[in-house]
């Protein structure tokens, strides 16, 4: 099963309620859902839950893929709404404690790492915005040519490249790029 | 050929570019049992849809089985009430009556395995 495309496999899972199918393409993109959701909330444990719930969400709704843009980008998307939808959840959880008078300890914050070691990376990533960060990461760590973005994000192509430009030019501004482009 | 270009244009990578790949570049993540427990939880709601219907066809079967009997037992004491001539009369006026509840029969049959083979 392993030689065949993502498309054949889809069309299994969703005609024969193929699990096996399914299976085979959950294992061939756990990594780079993982890679991306972990980038994205900067929570290891959380972003592990919310890939589970990613691919279940994918299950339910495999049979609107219409096979025109690649299968990782369709799943980054589901990815990425799962994650908004998460930190809405979360944002309202907050709001309710807050009118008890508990407080949040995350509250305010946009990207906090929940792991004891800061990387380069984090303090990159804790620079940008939600749409920024998963921009640049579709772009950068996974490679998605802008249009899969832009079909990932639902957002025009343009706007997808002036995130890109808008991203870099703040990293460039909160850290010595230039250093690393030639050395 | 402009969708071409366009790809092209995206492809060239300048150093900044490239150090941002190298910034974002991150080990693949080993499985570890993450697709089988997918999986494993499909197959469990798949399981559970296919076995909701009938579980709850029985325990309503099982709730309504009482009052269904005072049902019946009620509704043949009203029938002896009623004037024999009038209960006649309905059959002769309606003579395609038992072929009505067989051909409803069948067709809630058919229906059952239909889905049983859509299943």
């Amino acid at each position: 099963m392993s030689k065949v495309a993502d498309h054949q496999l889809v069309a299994r899972a969703v005609s024969a309620q193929d699990t096996a199918a399914f299976g085979e393409l959950v294992r061939r993109h756990q990594s780079q859902v993982r890679n991306f959701l972990r980038k994205l909330s900067g929570d290891i444990a959380a972003a592990d839950d919310l890939s589970q719930d990613c691919f279940m969400h994918a299950w339910d709704k495999l049979q609107t893929f219409s096979g025109r843009g690649s299968f990782i980008g369709w799943l980054l998307k589901i990815a990425y709404t799962t994650f908004l939808q998460s930190k809405r959840k979360s944002k309202r959880y907050a709001e309710i404690l807050d009118q008890v008078g508990h407080k949040m300890e995350t509250e305010g914050q946009s990207y906090s790492v929940q792991s004891d070691e800061v990387t380069d990376l984090d303090k990159l990533l804790a620079v940008l915005d939600d749409d920024e960060r998963a921009i640049m990461i579709m772009s950068y760590a996974c490679g998605l040519s802008h249009r899969e973005i832009s079909d990932a994000t639902s957002m025009p192509v343009g706007t997808v490249k002036s995130v890109i430009f808008r991203g870099k030019q703040k990293i460039r501004t909160s850290f010595d790029i230039k250093d690393h482009q030639h050395g | 050929m402009t969708s071409k270009i366009i790809n092209m244009a995206e492809r060239i990578k300048d150093a900044e570019d490239r150090f941002l790949e190298s910034m974002f570049d991150s080990a693949p993540i080993a499985d570890d049992g993450f697709s089988t427990a997918i999986v494993r939880k499909i197959r469990r709601r798949l399981w559970l849809r296919r076995l909701a219907l009938p579980v709850a066809a029985m325990i309503g079967g099982a709730i309504a089985i009482k009052p269904l009997a005072g049902l019946v037992t009620a509704a043949v004491r009203l029938s002896s009430l009623l004037p024999q001539e009038l209960l006649t009369a309905t059959f002769s006026l309606v003579p395609q009556a038992p072929m009505i509840v067989l051909g409803a029969m069948l067709l809630a049959a058919c229906l059952l395995g239909l889905r049983a083979l859509d299943d």
